[in-house]
């Protein structure tokens, strides 16, 4: 794709943006400008423009291998742990680029949480102390850790199915039981953002449901920034979406974003139309 | 949505149904051909034994195994085919390579039994050998010395190596510092070292330059060269099985690299962290060299590990095995006996400790 025809999109985004006043945003949590990443020499994002109004659901979406996963990645200041990883553009929260060389990556990650695709809660610890593992690993304090544990347990809807075996293992939990619980733990330290990357991939429909009602629920007091290559789940949970794709080996991009509606309902562009009816993907 | 019912009599020949392994049934010729070939071989191996002065070894490895390899392929040709000789002998060297390791460990207990076992009871266990010289009766001494010494010295060179080899495997695997090739290098030409060699340097850098006597803490250093490399290397593989997702996962709830890696990396290889301490511990606790040059010999119960020469069952057997009094041999081979209890006592310590599970 040439430069022209990229700016041609980057048109359309912006248009795409604008037909979603409809849903006004708040104020922006985080925003991303410019963000473009490489592995080594291959470039595998360039020039993604996403801003993140606070307190809504933003879905990503594309197809797998778009950069996505690498995107939300580059949020929390995970991507730079990847060997060989490389980044240009800026990261802002709360108005301050995250890569500035004063910040700590570890005060950035305490405030934006992260819920992986597969579940990873610690096998060493219990139940409560996977929930409680953040304020340990983070040497931040909080009293009342009973309640934080019912908290957050609550919040993620596992409270009731746990809440007589706290001391047991937690790997003696079913896949679904586990995503809950690693939400739990990321909610005990009461991040301002979270960031979750296919977390219901590994899921049955009845634990995705109740992951999908929990961070409904969580968005009143969260930001939240969702990979996802579902579609209903995307409508579902998220007030606005964008739609990354990457073509012919070229480096990953934003094709359209807007609100959920408009880009589910009304997408400006063939191609968004085209993934989002599943013609390709 | 439609249910499945079956007719009362379907039901009842249903219910009637016994478990059964089709898999385990074979043709006649099949059970016969086996039998013949198990049953032959091990019948004209028994004849020569009975009748002939071969040496068993030479018996079971020179004549059964060719014998059983020939007889269970003939076995396989007869009932599978060509293709059956290949499984044979696969198999029948399979089973007797592992039968042969089960006796080589059955032989090497049974002769510390049936050498030892007469020198062993408990004052054996827990006197000192002052006043006994090699011709005195069983009756009297022991080698409680000796076992404090053995266990002082491990303890003192795990206490050195441990610590060692676990900071330079989360080097390697959880710092991935510039230095992983050469260190990774080093610590494997470490493991090459000969035992003799480490005493003699022990000898030479602390107790020849007066630093420390001969002393428990001198060959728990030896003790810990001989160890930091097989700690070093089991513990880099166990935490290098432990999943990335959990290292991710502890820096995203904004852990640091150091609590990471102590509290969520280190504990998640608990259960193999420990297997690499116990095969440190197996690797040196029956070496003799290191401790003949750096902890000496006593006839005493020492317990500082700084003061004097002490005692270790190892040099203990050494000293005893080939003098002219069967007394003394006797002493030998049962403190060999205890040393070969007390590593399993503590293989079988090391695997409770470390299957501790979490929670409960």
């Amino acid at each position: 794709m040439s430069t022209a025809e990229f700016e041609d999109v980057m048109d359309l985004d912006i248009e795409g943006v604008e037909a979603s006043t409809a849903h006004p945003a708040g104020p922006t949590e985080m925003e991303s400008r410019d963000v473009s990443v490489w592995f080594g020499q291959r470039k595998v994002l360039e020039g993604v423009n996403i801003a993140f109004p606070k307190n809504t659901v933003t879905a990503l979406i594309g197809p797998s291998g778009c950069g996505k996963s690498t995107f939300i990645r580059t949020l929390n200041r995970l991507h730079e742990l990847i060997p060989g990883a490389a980044l240009a553009g800026s990261v802002l929260y709360e108005g301050k680029d995250i890569y500035d060389a004063a910040v700590d990556p570890v005060h950035i990650r305490l405030q934006i949480g992260m819920v992986f695709q597969k579940p990873n809660p610690f096998p060493s610890m219990t139940i409560r102390g996977n929930v409680l593992s953040g304020l340990k690993l983070s040497g931040m304090k909080r009293a009342n850790h009973d309640d934080i544990v019912e908290e957050t347990l609550t919040a993620a809807g596992l409270w009731n199915e746990v809440k007589d075996r706290l001391g047991n293992a937690a790997g003696d939990l079913s896949g679904g039981q586990q995503q809950r619980l690693v939400i739990a733990r990321a909610l005990a330290v009461q991040p301002h953002v979270l960031l979750m990357d296919e977390p219901c991939s590994a899921l049955d429909p009845a634990s995705t449901l109740k992951i999908e009602e929990t961070i409904r629920e969580l968005s009143k007091e969260v930001t939240i920034i969702i990979v996802t290559h579902n579609m209903q789940q995307a409508v579902r949970v998220s007030d606005y979406t964008a739609f990354f794709l990457s073509e012919e080996g070229t480096p990953g991009h934003v094709v359209e974003q807007g609100a959920t509606t408009e880009i589910f309902g009304n997408p400006q562009e063939q191609r968004t139309l085209d993934y989002v009816n599943g013609r390709f993907g | 949505m439609s249910t499945i019912t079956f007719d009362p009599e379907t039901l009842e020949s249903l219910q009637q149904q016994k478990s059964t392994r089709p898999w385990r049934k074979k043709p006649n010729r099949f059970t016969a051909s086996v039998t013949l070939a198990v049953v032959i071989p091990a019948l004209i191996v028994s004849a020569l034994y009975l009748t002939s002065d071969i040496p068993v070894p030479i018996l079971l490895v020179v004549i059964y195994l060719p014998l059983q390899l020939i007889a269970s392929g003939i076995a396989a040709w007869a009932t599978k085919g060509t293709r059956g000789i290949a499984d044979s002998v696969i198999i029948v060297n399979a089973i007797g390579a592992s039968l042969f390791s089960v006796i080589v460990l059955v032989s090497i207990i049974g002769s510390l039994i049936v050498r030892g076992l007469r020198a062993v009871s408990p004052h054996f266990l827990f006197q000192n050998s002052v006043y006994i010289s090699p011709s005195t009766p069983l009756d009297y001494g022991g080698i409680g010395h000796s076992l404090v010494g053995t266990l002082l010295i491990v303890f003192i060179a795990s206490l050195i190596s441990v610590p060692i080899g676990i900071a330079t495997a989360v080097y390697i695997t959880e710092v991935r510092g510039r230095a992983v090739p050469y260190v990774r290098f080093f610590v494997q030409a470490m493991s090459g070292v000969p035992s003799v060699v480490a005493g003699l340097f022990i000898l030479t850098i602390v107790v020849a330059t007066g630093a420390f006597n001969q002393s428990a803490f001198a060959g728990g250093l030896a003790y810990a060269i001989l160890m930091l490399p097989t700690v070093a290397r089991t513990a880099e593989e166990v935490l290098k099985l432990v999943p990335d997702d959990l290292r991710t996962g502890a820096l995203a709830l904004g852990s640091t690299r150091a609590r990471t890696v102590l509290r969520v990396v280190i504990p998640a290889a608990r259960t193999g962290i420990i297997t690499a301490i116990i095969l440190g511990v197996a690797r040196v606790i029956g070496e003799t060299a290191p401790l003949l040059l750096a902890a000496g010999n006593n006839d005493q119960t020492v317990v500082n590990p700084f003061g004097s020469p002490i005692s270790s069952v190892p040099t203990y057997i050494f000293n005893n095995v080939a003098l002219p009094y069967p007394d003394a041999v006797a002493r030998a081979w049962g403190s060999a006996l205890v040393l070969i209890i007390l590593v399993a006592i503590l293989f079988t310590l090391a695997r409770i400790i470390g299957r501790g599970r979490v929670g409960r």
